[in-house]
């Protein structure tokens, strides 16, 4: 992955006013900005195998930097969180370039990612992997009774570290509804079921792009993709709508939409 | 309407509903006026239409111990302000697979359309919603008696 390298001085010389990437410093990977080829986060530049949510960075440089053009190194999860970002008024696609990674069969397989690679690859071969479904079929196949235990069981041991939400790259608000002391109340840990996670779930609906940051981050192991993913499956069979896939159609939660299509959802 | 009263018993059912202030409040009033039966379990909240009731209202309220909840609005078509309950339509169906994801009964959260001249109908989602409820029984979400207190 040298060329890694190359490309990043390409895009500086096309245009691009800095690249975005992750650089490796005394092993360990962190986010980089290189802002001209003579810099010496040039050559630590890299790939990497940790992750960060890029997009979350770009919105605060994009809004820091309102004539600048930023080149972005990219995963297909990163795409698809900056793809959903736009139609969120939070990016500006017309600004970026991406450049895109495929994750290695190993890492697509650890993750469980519906499409491990970018629309396009410059980096890396793409491998396809099939996402995991067993804890949601698992679920899914309890009564209500025990499902509700289930899920209780799991979110007991919240510690209400913010982390799920932190590092989500489609968290963006200024002021956040967990923080709410209406919704969700002060001081309690673990935070009461249902209001912290349901509330945080139905807020993903729609724009959850499956990238699994939160479920790595959680402290506690709290199968918190599951749940997201469900709110995924959920926006698909209801109103037939995948965050992060189109660049122009939007999330039906997000305009009215016809009399046409509320009424065959009411059939339904 | 429903008054919160201090003699309630541990096993009495709560429901919440709210309603839209041109069409389906005004059918409540409509069955008040006509003197038609229905159980007075439900504690009602005046909204000026559907499509302001935030799922987090939803969660809320559950989270405050209620045992059912009503969105009652008017018909597609019909809203006062177009197309607001277009978004209610749509929200509703997230909520409602998301709370069944979770293990809450489907039955605990109903939406219906009743007009301003649907007194009767109105009536009849109170009645058998509540007959639905009394069925479910209180919430497994409602707070157990010890934290309420604390
Ligand atoms: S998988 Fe988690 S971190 Fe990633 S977009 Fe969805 S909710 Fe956010
Ligand atoms: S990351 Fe895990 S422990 Fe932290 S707030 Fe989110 S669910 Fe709770």
């Amino acid at each position: 992955m040298s060329d890694l390298k190359s490309l990043i001085k390409e895009k500086l010389n096309d245009g691009a006013d800095a690249f975005l990437c992750l650089k490796e410093e005394e092993g360990t990977l962190l986010p980089a900005l290189i802002t001209d080829a003579d810099s010496p986060d040039l050559e630590l530049a890299a790939v990497g195998e940790a992750r960060y949510p890029l997009g979350k960075i770009l919105i605060d440089l994009l809004r820091e930097y309102p004539d600048k053009r930023f080149a972005v190194l990219v995963r297909g999860c990163d795409e698809r969180a900056l793809i959903e970002l736009s139609k969120l008024e939070q990016v500006d696609l017309d600004r970026l370039v991406m450049v895109g990674v495929a994750c290695t069969e190993e890492e697509a397989r650890a993750c469980g990612c519906p499409r491990p690679y970018p629309s396009e690859v410059a980096l890396g071969e793409k491998v396809e992997a099939a996402p995991g479904r067993e804890t949601i079929a698992e679920v899914e196949s309890l009564s209500d009774a025990e499902r509700l235990r289930w899920w209780k069981e799991e979110f007991s041991r919240c510690i209400k570290c913010y982390g799920c939400r932190n590092i989500c790259p489609m968290c963006f608000c200024k002021d956040c509804a967990l923080e709410n002391p209406h919704l969700v109340e002060p001081g309690v840990i673990p935070p009461e079921f249902p209001s912290f996670h349901v509330i945080r779930a139905l807020d993903m609906a729609g724009r959850c792009i499956d990238c699994g940051l939160c479920e790595e981050a959680c402290p506690a192991d709290i199968p918190l993709r599951s749940l997201y993913r469900r709110m995924q499956e959920i926006m698909e069979e209801k109103l037939g709508y995948r965050a992060g896939e189109s660049a122009e159609e939007k999330s039906p939660l997000s305009f009215l939409g016809s009399e046409q299509d509320i009424k065959k959802l009411e059939r339904e | 309407m429903a008054e919160e009263s201090a003699a309630r018993k541990d096993d009495d059912i709560r429901i919440l509903a709210f309603l839209c202030n041109w069409c389906s409040y005004a059918g409540a009033d409509l069955a008040g006026v006509s003197r038609l039966q229905y159980p007075a379990k439900v504690l009602d909240v005046r909204v000026m239409c559907t499509g302001t009731i935030s799922p987090y209202f939803v969660i809320k309220a559950f989270q405050e111990g209620m045992d059912g909840v009503l969105i009652a609005g008017c018909h597609i078509g019909d809203c006062h302000y177009l197309k607001g309950n277009y978004m209610t339509a749509k929200r509703f169906q997230v909520l409602r697979e998301t709370l069944k994801f979770l293990g809450l009964e489907e039955g605990r959260l109903r939406l219906e359309w009743v007009s301003a001249a649907e007194g009767e109908k109105y009536a009849e989602v109170i009645r058998s919603f509540t007959e639905e409820i009394e069925k479910l029984g209180p919430s497994p979400l409602r707070k157990k008696k010890a934290e309420v207190g604390a």
